[in-house]
């Protein structure tokens, strides 16, 4: 700022001064977002972590982490197995390094899909209403009549062995890692479309939904690209929660071994894997276990940070 | 509104308290009238207090679904026949035979078998009687087979009730078994628990069936060392000692059985001295336990992990239907080492499917070496190579990629991806699937995958009719088809030799005839590699400090229940 | 209001259908029971069609779906195998109250759950206990303390807590407060079961062998709801009449436990009157650790061995109770609330 200015430029620099740009939404989200602390510890432990899963990939070959040295069973943590070895001398970080791009995948992939169904069905009921809307919140309502526990199993079941394997981006996944990307997916959309739904009902009576629908916008354009991106903010809170509950359930079916099947390592399938060895072979569950907390944590703790930032109105636990 | 709020507060408590006491003493229990004895089990809130009542408590890690001979085929039912019934002659330690209800086990000697072998004569003791002071006769007997055959009883299996034409009675003493062919296998099969005529047979005339008799989950009235007292339902089941016994008193005052389904709580428990047996302890387990003061016993009970191949044109793996390249995946697999590592060295790899039952197996089968280059040339030589160089061999444009499936139990899936790799180096290509068991064994009607050909390989625990060498799944007939969709041949396989020796040694009485039949099958098994064996699946225990004197069977499991005792 | 709890009934009814279908088209699919009814061996071919038929197990999927919603005794069954059917069915369907028979007990349903049920409510009203009033306090102790040391410490552990998997927490609980601490001595919790069949079934007994499993159960809730009214909390002191209230000169604990903790209890109540039905599924998980005999563990032995009657009847019931909950919590909210009326 200059000290001294000269007698002709004041108006202009007053007019500078006094005329600053307006912030975006993403710019004052971002700023909320930054104060808090947690959330930003959060997303960092998050990066770090994906960076692990995926960028680890380069170091340790597939083939390395597969690789059985029956000998070597249950080896405590060395300097050539910083984490040990497993049941059959497969080394552990290496698994957990894979292990890792399949549990973060299913929970990615999980979230994918319950948002497509979940805005989907909650667009459709808020925005149409009546006998669709009729229709579509009892189909709502009984999914959530059941608990997600027993429709996870009872789907795992359903769905169990049917699928064969996989291929994608250079590694073989074993067909259940789409099964219960699917069953996890098919099992936490209602939430999502409860709180679209209302959204919609709200939002749909307002003045710009007027206007586009007098100059003769389509329902479909009006509902994808007016309502729907207002209503973004609890969409990307419960889509950033919902991968923790994804990673959480894979960790919970893996545990009534309805889960990934061995040898494809997930890391709520390694947590399982190590339920007989609690006291004998404590490597086996602590790192999973380690990396599974950290990740539902640090997620936890940005889902926090961006309700705070972006969705202040929101009243989900 | 506080006061709204201090309601709900209060209505959670009420329930919290209702529930508890609802919960407590006085066992619902119907166990409790006329037979059982003494009244032992009122639920003293300060038991401790009186002279310490000897409870030993076992672990089962399933649930029985009804206590009912006949109804039900699962192991830890078996288990209590021991206790509160009686077979009619059971096995020991050795799984050798002795005669329990009868006097003699019945032979061609004594008279016991007619010459046809079609007749077998039963002399039953004088001096067994049930818990309620009737006496155990050839009646019983007869309503047992009656029960098993009549077409309104919903049991678990008829077999091999449905192989006799008549059961009948000379005298109280004497029951004449009459089969409608020769029936080998009879001594391991028949008389698995008796039911008692003078209780169940009113209700099967007043209803037409017993499947709704409360005895089947009830049976207060038995023939065994020990009596039942109750069974609440997901919980635990009691036994206490049958004062009313025919034989010598059972030393132990009261069994205790508690479900514990999940195998780290087992051992959790166990280790804690929460219990005194523990049954079906995976050997990753044993080192464990061992430091923690129990002892672990192992008993042979004829089950083996078998990979079993099928060999079909239409359905199977070309490549299967050359024994060259069953044998060369017999010797890829390191399965001296899967067992030394995997299991600890705690069992052995089966090399014929009667390993258990030696006689047999005379003179005894070898095991195919682990030698992964002689499988190389055995593949080499039957013309499946790896010419594009992807690490997989093919032959006529197919590849050497074969389907084997198993069912969800850690230690397959560990076995599993060991094979895998050893595999891969030999140029065979595994895949693997793991599939839940109710969905595995389903059959062909409900789509079961093994049922439909769907695996190459199919890997289960398996044998003989233990203590019989009797089998069948290779049958021609029990191909599964849209006609006979109950088949039981999963594997495909139709080896007229194999077939026509299977039928025979099922008819053949004579021990020594058969003896030389199943030696054929036994080496053409091991010629043709129809089946690969991994390790032996004997019936693993851990037994706590203060139990005594126990012995297992592998037919007749708690055989000398009675004996047992518990030391401090 | 009598109107409004009415025509709420009348719209569960079609959504119990709708439930019901949906589950029984999955149940078709989820194994076969016959085929573990051969013990370690598979079921003999014999035995197989013999039991499917006496099971009803033969008949098409709707049919199977008719005689378990309206029973089959108008309808004849063929017992005996010939192909004639002769007999008359016994069941009476779900609609008349015959929830049908278990496939492996041969015991009524109905029967079967009743067993298990006490277990479960005990567990799980001890855990909401525990739940609300732990949260309760915390979160009360949070709001008022915020950003203060313990504050944050709270929020770590529970944050901590609530992302861990519930076995987790139960196995390695059991193993560190039973099996390590009996070891080196210490007062030791017991591993598994309702009680100690030495000492046999007293009320303390059951009590000491509920700590465990109600702690695992609780500490994940626990960590949500005492986030969820240390918000709550946070958002009510602020307002105008709590302002008011302190300006006024009333004690500080009056403002807080009668002022601000009814109006911040509302959202709660909703939240605990939508919890309470889905208690009756149990905590699947933990009753397989402790070996605790409640519904969680029926309905898992049960789906594993693909006994329908017994899973359809364990979901419907909670469907059943998801609905009345869901109503009784929305009368309550009502009364508590005098803001909220429901029309028509």
């Amino acid at each position: 700022m200059q000290t001294t200015p000269l007698p002709g430029q004041v108006a202009i620099l007053l007019a500078d001064e006094l005329e600053t740009p307006p912030l975006s939404l993403g710019q004052l989200a971002w700023r909320r977002f930054r104060r808090h602390k947690m959330a930003m510890f959060g997303a960092l432990i998050l990066i770090l972590l994906v960076v692990y899963s995926f960028g680890g990939a380069f170091i340790l070959p597939e083939s390395y982490a597969n690789f059985a040295a029956t000998p070597l069973r249950l080896t405590p943590p060395s300097t050539e197995h910083p984490f040990g070895t497993d049941t059959i001398g497969r080394d552990v970080l290496a698994r957990t390094i894979y292990g890792g791009q399949i549990s973060l995948i299913i929970g990615l992939l999980a979230v994918l899909i319950e948002n497509i169904i979940g805005i989907t069905i909650g667009a459709l009921a808020g925005y149409y209403g009546g006998i669709i809307d009729s229709i579509l919140m009892r189909m709502t309502e009984a999914m959530l009549n059941i608990p997600e526990i027993f429709l996870l199993i009872v789907m795992a079941k359903f769905f169990g062995g049917k699928i064969p394997e996989i291929f994608l981006f250079g590694r073989e996944f074993s067909g259940s890692v789409v099964v219960i990307v699917v069953i996890i997916g098919l099992t936490s959309w209602m939430y999502l479309a409860r709180i679209v739904r209302a959204e919609f009902l709200s939002l749909k009576e307002n003045d710009f939904v007027l206007a586009a629908r007098a100059t003769g916008t389509s329902n479909a354009e009006i509902i994808f690209r007016h309502i729907l991106p207002n209503s973004i903010a609890p969409i990307i809170v419960s889509a950033t929660l919902g991968v923790a509950n994804a990673i959480l359930a894979e960790a919970y079916i893996s545990f009534l071994g309805l889960g990934v099947q061995p040898p494809t390592a997930t890391w709520g399938n390694m947590l399982d894997g190590a339920n007989n060895y609690l006291e004998s072979a404590p490597w086996l569950w602590f790192f999973p276990g380690l990396l599974i907390l950290l990740t539902v944590l640090s997620i936890n703790f940005l889902g926090d940070g961006l309700r705070d930032a972006i969705d202040p109105r929101s009243r989900t636990v | 509104m506080r006061m709204r709020k201090s309601l709900m507060f209060f209505l959670v408590v009420v329930a919290l308290i209702l529930s508890a006491c609802g919960g407590a003493p006085t066992p619902a229990s119907p166990g409790e009238q006329g037979a059982a004895g003494p009244a032992v089990t009122e639920q003293p809130a300060a038991a401790p207090s009186q002279p310490e009542r000897k409870v030993a408590t076992l672990i089962y890690t399933r649930e029985f679904d009804n206590l009912a001979p006949l109804y039900t085929s699962m192991w830890f039912v078996w288990t209590t026949w021991q206790m509160n019934n009686h077979w009619a002659w059971e096995f020991d330690e050795n799984n050798e035979p002795f005669p329990r209800l009868v006097t003699e086990i019945p032979s061609a000697e004594n008279g016991g078998i007619s010459e046809d072998g079609r007749v077998i004569t039963m002399k039953l003791r004088d001096d067994i009687k049930w818990s309620d002071d009737t006496p155990l006769t050839a009646d019983d007997f007869i309503f047992t087979w009656e029960m098993a055959v009549s077409p309104s009883n919903t049991v678990a299996t008829t077999y091999p009730y449905d192989a006799i034409e008549s059961v009948t009675a000379l005298d109280p003493q004497t029951v004449v078994v009459t089969f409608t062919d020769p029936f080998a296998p009879w001594l391991a099969t028949l008389w698995h628990g008796i039911l008692p005529a003078h209780v169940l047979r009113p209700i099967y005339e007043a209803e037409g069936t017993i499947d709704n008799a409360d005895w089947l989950r009830n049976p207060t009235v038995g023939c065994g060392p020990y009596s039942f007292a109750e069974w609440e339902s997901g919980s635990y089941a009691r036994f206490v000692r049958n004062e009313n016994y025919w034989g010598t008193p059972a030393k132990i005052d009261e069994i205790f059985i508690r479900f514990v389904p999940d195998d780290a709580s087992q051992v959790a428990a166990l280790k804690a001295g929460d219990a005194d047996l523990g049954t079906f302890i995976s050997y990753a387990d044993v080192p464990g336990l061992k430091d923690a003061g129990l002892s672990i016993m192992v008993e042979p009970n004829g089950y083996s992990e078998w990979m079993f191949f099928m060999v079909n044109e239409e359905k199977g793996h070309p490549a299967l239907l050359d024994v060259r390249v069953r044998k060369a995946i017999a010797m890829a697999i390191d399965r001296e080492g899967i067992n030394r590592d995997l299991l600890l060295g705690l069992t052995k790899v089966p090399a014929s499917f009667w390993d258990a039952l030696p006689y047999y197996n005379d003179p005894p089968l070898e095991n195919y070496p682990y030698d992964p280059e002689a499988a190389k040339a055995l593949l080499d030589e039957a013309g499946w190579v790896d010419a594009n160089g992807d690490g997989v061999r093919e032959k006529d444009g197919v590849d050497l990629e074969i389907d084997h499936a198993t069912t969800i139990r850690e230690i397959r899936q560990d076995a599993q991806a060991v094979m895998q790799q050893q595999l891969a180096t030999v140029g065979i290509k595994l895949n693997v699937s793991p599939v839940d068991d109710t969905l595995y064994f389903a059959s062909y009607a409900e789509n079961g995958p093994a049922a439909r050909g769907e695996f190459d390989i199919q890997e289960w625990s398996d044998g003989p009719l233990f203590p019989d060498p009797d089998l069948y799944y290779w049958l021609c007939d029990q191909i599964p088809t849209d006609e006979n969709p109950v088949g039981e041949n999963w594997f495909y396989i139709c080896d007229e030799e194999l077939d026509s020796l299977i039928k025979l040694q099922s008819t053949q009485v004579d021990a020594a005839e058969r003896q030389k039949t199943i030696s054929q099958i036994n080496q053409l098994f091991y010629d043709q590699v129809y089946i690969i064996g991994l390790w032996q699946d004997p019936d693993v225990y851990a037994v706590g400090s203060r139990l005594k004197n126990v012995k297992f069977s592998g037919v007749t499991m708690f055989f000398n229940i009675g004996e047992w005792d518990l030391e401090e | 209001m009598g109107r409004y709890i009415l025509k709420r009934l009348l719209q569960g009814i079609p959504l119990l259908f709708f439930v019901s279908l949906i589950l029984f088209l999955l149940m078709m699919n989820m194994g076969d029971p016959v085929a573990t009814m051969g013990g370690r061996r598979v079921t003999r071919s014999s035995d197989y069609e013999r039991l499917r038929r006496q099971l009803g197990l033969d008949k098409p999927i709707y049919i199977q779906y008719l005689y378990w919603l309206i029973g089959n005794d108008w309808a004849k069954t063929d017992l005996d195998g010939d192909g004639i059917a002769e007999t008359p069915g016994t069941r009476h369907g779900i609609l008349r109250g015959d929830f049908g028979t278990s496939l492996l007990a041969r015991k009524p349903v109905l029967e079967v759950i009743g067993e298990r049920l006490p277990n479960t409510l005990m567990l799980m009203v001890a855990s909401e206990f525990v739940i609300i009033l732990g949260s309760l306090l915390v979160g009360i102790y949070s709001a008022l303390r915020q950003y203060s040391f313990m504050d944050n410490l709270l929020t770590a552990i529970l944050f901590i807590a609530y992302s861990m998997p519930i076995f987790f927490i139960a196995l390695i609980s059991m193993y560190v407060f039973s099996v390590l601490f009996k070891r080196w001595g210490l007062p030791y919790l017991p591993t598994v079961g309702m009680f100690d069949p030495q000492a046999g079934r007293t009320t303390a007994q059951v009590l000491w062998h509920m700590v465990l499993p109600v702690l695992s159960i609780s500490l994940i809730s626990f960590a949500a709801y005492s986030r969820y009214i240390r918000s709550t909390m946070l958002e009510v002191m602020s307002q105008d009449y709590i302002r008011t209230a302190k300006s006024k000169g009333l004690p500080g604990r009056e403002v807080v436990f009668i002022h601000a903790l009814k109006n911040a209890s509302l959202p709660i109540v909703t939240v605990i009157g939508l919890d309470l039905p889905l208690l009756l599924g149990g905590a699947v998980v933990t009753e397989r650790i402790f070996a605790w005999p409640g519904m969680g563990r029926l309905f898992l032995d049960h789906v594993d061995r693909a006994d329908l009657p017994v899973v359809m009847g364990i979901l419907m019931l909670i469907a059943v109770a998801v609905v009345v909950f869901q109503i009784i919590t929305d009368v309550v909210y009502a009364w508590l609330d005098p803001r909220i009326r429901y029309e028509k």
